[in-house]
């Protein structure tokens, strides 16, 4: 304060306190709640059907659809005159949830009327109260087309929440000139391919693999079992075995051939820009899961919502999406128009083919447990003590 | 009239700033701090507040390698980042001629990409079977067996990328500014050229090498792009683990918790530095900066 004199001094200390005013206002008026989270229980809501048309927005995974020209938007578009605002902004469903959860916590979508997320996300943004409940009345097609296999997951008996937007199977992304012999999970914990395998960093997929390889059924598990598969992980992360854990970017690793062989999603195959890169069944099997629309609470204009879930329900329809996408598709009559891609077992696979996979499990236990397991894995990824 | 209008010219210039400091730092910090002290989890009815000091120890105790990490690799990037700066600063400052625009434009001009494309494409770059890593695996300074992506050298390398033009610009502002015929003088007096560079150049620039160590170093530390793209699984840094805590774990209070412990540690370390490098040269007092 070398060049005030008192008067300044004084509007100095006024101003201070008009801020320390205006810090009281903010604070009092945005946190006066004891708790942060915990769920909004304003009972089940029923999305609202009625007469397709005004503007959706869908929020889908990356390359999940063409999103080119004449792709399956326009036809809706053209087919219903409802606007589509299509955005691929889910990469992972923990991290989506997270990035979502205080609107979702409000009763807002951020402007969404439908996400797709995979089984055990859907299951648990259900308990929390922030989904909407469908009336199959309101979903004629999907009801009549949907894969039987498909009508009464675990997670969801009487499909009261979600759609299956595609199924998939997880397994290992094979280089078959650069790793041939690996033919089981097991067989990526072998020194010879020391740093040049990745794992995924959806626990769901990555630690029943692991478990099924040492011959535990993951369905049956105990917190025990997927605490044990994590240590195996934590040695193979800490030896340098495991190259990365990493999401749909494990992709780009194939392709360079930084990565010769890793746990993966059976599509993927269609985007890894490597001939010899090929999906392998693992000898002791799958992971099976889908991946769900679903209409959360706040949602705008559930009509058009539940019109476009019946529209790619249509097997024509749903031929360009799983020509495309190559994951498995749930709609029944759609390998009859696609004829060269009927024998294509990633696509529709038989009941032989998926025979010893498993569904994908939950973590067994109470809330308390399975957060457990979730923080021992994501420790083990960031390499926390 | 004229005078309370010039006094009150000064609350006028810093009323934007400050307004916008209170609503985008103190108040969210107000409830980063309020959050690190709560305890509970979000499936189970939720966090409340209880001054669960605990949330602190377990952030350091449980992140103490990453943080450690986090500092070392900022600091070899900041370290790297100055040694090939300033060099190029100068060279831009005083030696560029009619080509001056032109290499500025150039330091300038990867911002024209987005960060995270910048860093993708480092992983191109750095592929295995690349012709970097060929180079690097000729020289012997890569193992012949061994690679680069996913390593601590391609996270420090990524780093040290990406803030470089945080380095260059404020060096060579300083230099830029700089009376050429201080050198001359210098020389006048018999001082040979690298004697003129220490005790001329050197603290005059003084101030740029401050503040670009400090804005290459502090978002450094916090930077968890360059270790989730270009690292591999022991390179975690604390914005990884701030990260994996707050979206995938949804442990809110000690991702708020580990946060403040990843500031406290930056500003102690910054505190240290300008102690050391002395506040006059960070505040463009040459005097002092010599």
């Amino acid at each position: 304060m070398r060049h005030s004199n008192d008067s300044a001094g004084r509007g100095r200390a006024a101003l201070l306190a008009l801020l320390a005013l205006i810090a009281a206002v903010a604070i009092a008026a945005c946190g006066d709640d004891d708790s942060v989270g915990g769920g909004s229980d304003s009972g089940t809501q029923v999305a609202k059907s009625g007469p397709v048309k005004g503007e959706i927005t869908i929020s889908n995974w990356p390359a999940y659809m063409d999103t080119g020209k004449d792709n399956t938007v326009a036809e809706f578009e053209d087919e219903t005159g409802v606007k589509v605002d299509y955005v691929e902004d889910v990469n992972d469903n923990a991290e989506f949830f997270g990035k979502l959860r205080p609107q979702l916590e409000q009763g807002e979508s951020g402007g969404r009327s439908i996400f797709v997320v995979t089984d055990w996300m859907a299951k648990q943004m259900f308990d929390l109260g922030y989904l909407q409940e469908i009336d199959h009345d309101d979903l004629q097609t999907v009801f009549a087309n949907i894969r039987p296999d498909l009508e009464s997951p675990a997670f969801d008996p009487e499909r009261k929440f979600s759609v299956p937007w595609q199924s998939g199977l997880t397994g290992m992304m094979v280089n078959e000139k650069l790793a041939p012999d690996v033919k089981s999970v097991n067989d990526l914990f072998d020194p010879k391919y020391k740093g040049k395998v990745t794992m995924l960093s959806e626990m769901r997929d990555t630690v029943p693999l692991v478990m099924k390889a040492d011959g535990v059924d993951p369905t049956e598990a105990s917190k025990q079992d997927w605490l044990d598969a994590i240590d195996k992980l934590r040695d193979a992360a800490e030896s340098g075995q495991i190259r990365r854990f990493t999401g749909n970017d494990y992709n780009q690793d194939m392709t360079n051939e930084n990565v010769v062989a890793a746990i993966g999603w059976s599509g993927d195959t269609s985007i890894i820009e490597n001939p010899d890169v090929k999906w392998r069944m693992p000898t002791e099997g799958c992971i099976l899961w889908s991946d769900n629309m679903v209409i959360p609470k706040g949602a705008p204009n559930t009509p058009a919502a539940l019109g476009w879930m019946d529209f790619v329900y249509e097997p024509k329809v749903q031929a360009d999406i799983a020509a495309y996408v190559q994951y498995v598709t749930p709609v029944d009559g759609v390998a009859e128009i696609l004829p060269k891609l009927a024998d294509n077992q990633l696509i529709f696979p038989d009941a032989q083919f998926t025979e010893s996979c498993s569904t994908q499990p939950d973590p067994p236990g109470s809330k308390e447990d399975q957060q457990e397991v979730t923080e021992a894995f994501q420790d083990m990824i960031t390499g926390q003590g | 009239m004229s005078t309370l209008r010039r006094r009150l010219v000064p609350y006028g210039l810093l009323g934007p700033g400050a307004i916008w400091l209170l609503l985008f730092f103190a108040v969210p910090m107000y409830f980063m701090g309020e959050m690190a002290l709560r305890s509970g989890s979000l499936d189970t009815g939720g966090f409340t507040f209880t001054w669960e000091w605990q949330n602190f120890s377990d952030a350091l105790s449980g992140s103490n390698e990453q943080l450690v990490r986090s500092f070392v690799y900022a600091g070899l990037a900041t370290f790297f980042a100055l040694l090939i700066a300033y060099p190029l600063a100068y060279a831009i400052a005083l030696r560029a001629g009619r080509w001056k625009l032109l290499l500025l434009f150039a330091v300038v001009a990867p911002f024209f990409t987005t960060y995270l494309i910048r860093t993708i494409a480092w992983k191109t770059i750095l592929a295995d079977a690349s012709p970097a890593v060929d180079v690097l695996q000729f020289l012997h300074l890569v193992p012949q067996d061994g690679r680069v992506l996913a390593t601590g050298g391609a996270v420090v390398a990524g780093l040290t990328y990406n803030f470089l033009p945080f380095m260059i610009l404020p060096i060579y502002a300083s230099l830029e500014r700089m009376d050429v015929r201080l050198i001359e003088s210098a020389k006048d007096l018999y001082a040979s050229s690298t004697q003129a560079f220490l005790r001329v150049t050197l603290p005059i620039s003084a101030p740029g090498i401050v503040a670009g160590v400090l804005l290459t170093f502090i978002p450094a530390v916090g930077d968890y792009v360059n270790a989730l793209l270009l690292g591999g699984t022991g390179q975690s840094m604390v914005g990884n683990v701030i990260q994996s805590l707050y979206l995938q774990q949804r442990d809110y209070p000690e991702a708020s918790a580990l946060s403040f412990v990843m500031m406290l540690a930056i500003l102690a370390v910054v505190v240290v530095y300008l102690r050391f490098a002395g506040t006059g040269a960070f505040m463009g007092d040459e005097e002092e900066a010599k």
